[in-house]
């Protein structure tokens, strides 16, 4: 029994793992606090979808994945933003729209690379691929989320809840709404590799989705969406070792499931 | 004071490695005898939607309760929005406490009749009372003081029983009630109220009441009303009907006559 929890520690990459999925469970969790109560679980999914054609075509141009995967998430956040701005499209179709076009295009190059199996890893992610430059940019991505987390935790709580109250005092809920949305695009660029990018928008919303449901202020939902995210996260990645048909991203999210399950049966109605 | 958490030194440490800004440039226009004064004034509830009323003229003096009446739809809250910097104004002028109407100004403070929160949100009734000091810490700022204007905000308001409970829990009075508070500890000179009784029983309208004519020289009231019976005990009735103001009953000598 025992073994079944010390063998995978024997491994260098198990431990660069294990240190990538507490800084993204970390700030995914944060960060997800946000997503969720403000809606915008939909969004977060099209940014994460969107990064696909963007590491893939950096990966084809020989360059960093993570250039390319921000470069497209911020496209999109563009995009989506530039779409609903006119009468007529509302946001939600906007979103739609970016996030169906975004992933085609990544099918598309995918096709074109003809190298569907190098990019498994990429869609649903991989516990071996994370070296030591990605454990560097997860880990410089999450001192960034965090710290600019909790440097606006007053302004993004207060626009988040009442907004019209935010613009009253001049605390510029856009700006806010723009912040929020380029940390969602590097907390999404941070946790592919590990998760993937089909997978990676779970990780905004299972964490939080459980400490909306046991938290009573935003400091203990965000509490109680890292100890989730972190249960899902570490058993995640030992069913991923011990299973080796199972990519990481799948096992973690299914172990994020299982307390939002629990919390869900047993907390008490509102 | 609350125990910490063993990582708050970690994040407070944040806020050393930051300027504080203010939220807006600072505010020193005083009031000078009159607290609101519009010029050929029109405004619409909608930037490309149809004029709510035009060429209103009036003035409201500092200290002064004023009664905005006239049926729905009438623009009362367009004006009041208009008064918050909320909206622009599509001709005319308006100064609110010697300056134009602008958003980021702590000394005005805006109760809309139906208050858009998200719902739900983990806020205890506390912290959103709290929330009114914002305006005066300003970006990168954790609020650490303020919390003897919060506790005198919910006495005044009876809502200290109900300090520690969740927002979501409230009911539409009491959640009135705190947003009242919220003004109150946000310290505004000039208060503007959207139908403010529309959800309220007669208990939390007794104490809403009681608040806004408890003698106060420094706060000026602009609150619209449907029902003219709500205007009774203002000091000035201001009538907006087919798009047209008019100034039904004029404070005369000292304002506060309900004392």
């Amino acid at each position: 029994m025992l073994e079944f929890f010390l063998e995978p520690l024997r491994e260098p990459f198990f431990h660069r793992a294990l240190l990538a999925v507490v800084l993204s469970a970390l700030t995914c969790a944060c960060l997800g606090a946000y997503v969720v109560l403000r809606r915008m679980a939909f969004l977060s999914t099209a940014l994460t979808h969107s990064i696909l054609p963007g590491v893939v075509g950096a990966i084809l141009l020989g360059l960093s994945p993570y250039v390319g995967a921000l470069a497209a998430a911020l496209l999109t956040a563009g995009g989506i933003a530039w779409l609903s701005a006119r009468r007529g499209t509302s946001e939600d179709s906007a979103i739609g729209v970016m996030l169906s076009v975004m992933f085609a295009a990544g099918i598309a190059l995918m096709s074109a690379a003809h190298a569907w199996r190098d990019f498994t890893s990429l869609l649903f992610g991989s516990v071996v691929s994370v070296g030591t430059a990605d454990l560097l940019i997860i880990g410089l991505t999450s001192a960034g989320i965090l710290f600019t987390l909790r440097v606006l935790h007053k302004e993004l709580e207060l626009a988040s809840f009442d907004e019209e109250y935010a613009e009253l005092i001049g605390a510029r809920p856009a700006w806010l709404r723009a912040v929020l949305l380029i940390l969602v695009a590097l907390g999404a660029v941070a946790c592919v590799r590990l998760v993937g990018a089909l997978l990676t928008t779970a990780l905004f919303v299972i964490p939080s989705a459980t400490g909306v449901l046991l938290g009573r202020t935003l400091p203990q939902v965000m509490g109680w969406g890292i100890a989730c995210a972190l249960f899902g996260g570490i058993s995640g990645l030992y069913l991923s070792y011990h299973f080796a048909g199972v990519p990481s991203g799948a096992g973690i999210v299914l172990c994020c499931a299982l307390p939002y399950l629990v919390a869900r049966l047993s907390a008490p109605r509102h | 004071m609350k125990p910490q958490p063993w990582w708050s030194p970690l994040g407070d440490a944040c806020f050393g490695l930051v300027p504080r800004i203010p939220y807006a440039r600072p505010d020193r226009s005083e009031c000078q005898g009159i607290a609101v004064e519009a010029h050929g004034l029109s405004a619409a509830a909608r930037t490309d939607g149809p004029t709510a009323f035009a060429d209103a003229a009036f003035n409201i003096p500092c200290g002064c309760r004023t009664a905005l009446i006239g049926p729905n739809g009438s623009g009362k809250s367009t004006l009041l929005r208009v008064l918050a910097g909320l909206l622009p104004a599509t001709s005319g002028t308006v100064q609110i406490l010697g300056a134009k109407p602008q958003l980021g100004r702590a000394r005005v403070a805006y109760l809309a009749q139906r208050p858009r929160l998200t719902d739900p949100f983990p806020l205890t009734l506390r912290r959103l009372v709290q929330m009114g000091t914002y305006a005066h810490h300003g970006w990168f700022e954790e609020c650490h003081h303020g919390d003897e204007a919060v506790d005198r905000a919910l006495h005044l308001l009876q809502l200290t029983d109900l300090a520690e409970r969740a927002v979501h829990t409230l009911s539409g009075g009491q959640l009135q009630r705190a947003l009242l508070a919220r003004a109150t500890v946000q310290g505004a000179e000039l208060l503007l109220l959207d139908e403010p009784y529309a959800a309220l029983d007669q208990a939390s309208r007794d104490i809403v009441e009681g608040f806004l004519f408890t003698p106060n020289a420094n706060l000026t009231i602009v609150m619209a009303t449907h029902d003219p019976a709500d205007s009774q005990r203002f000091d000035r009735i201001l009538e907006l009907r087919h798009g047209a103001l008019r100034t039904v009953h004029a404070c005369t000598g000292h304002p506060h006559r309900h004392a």
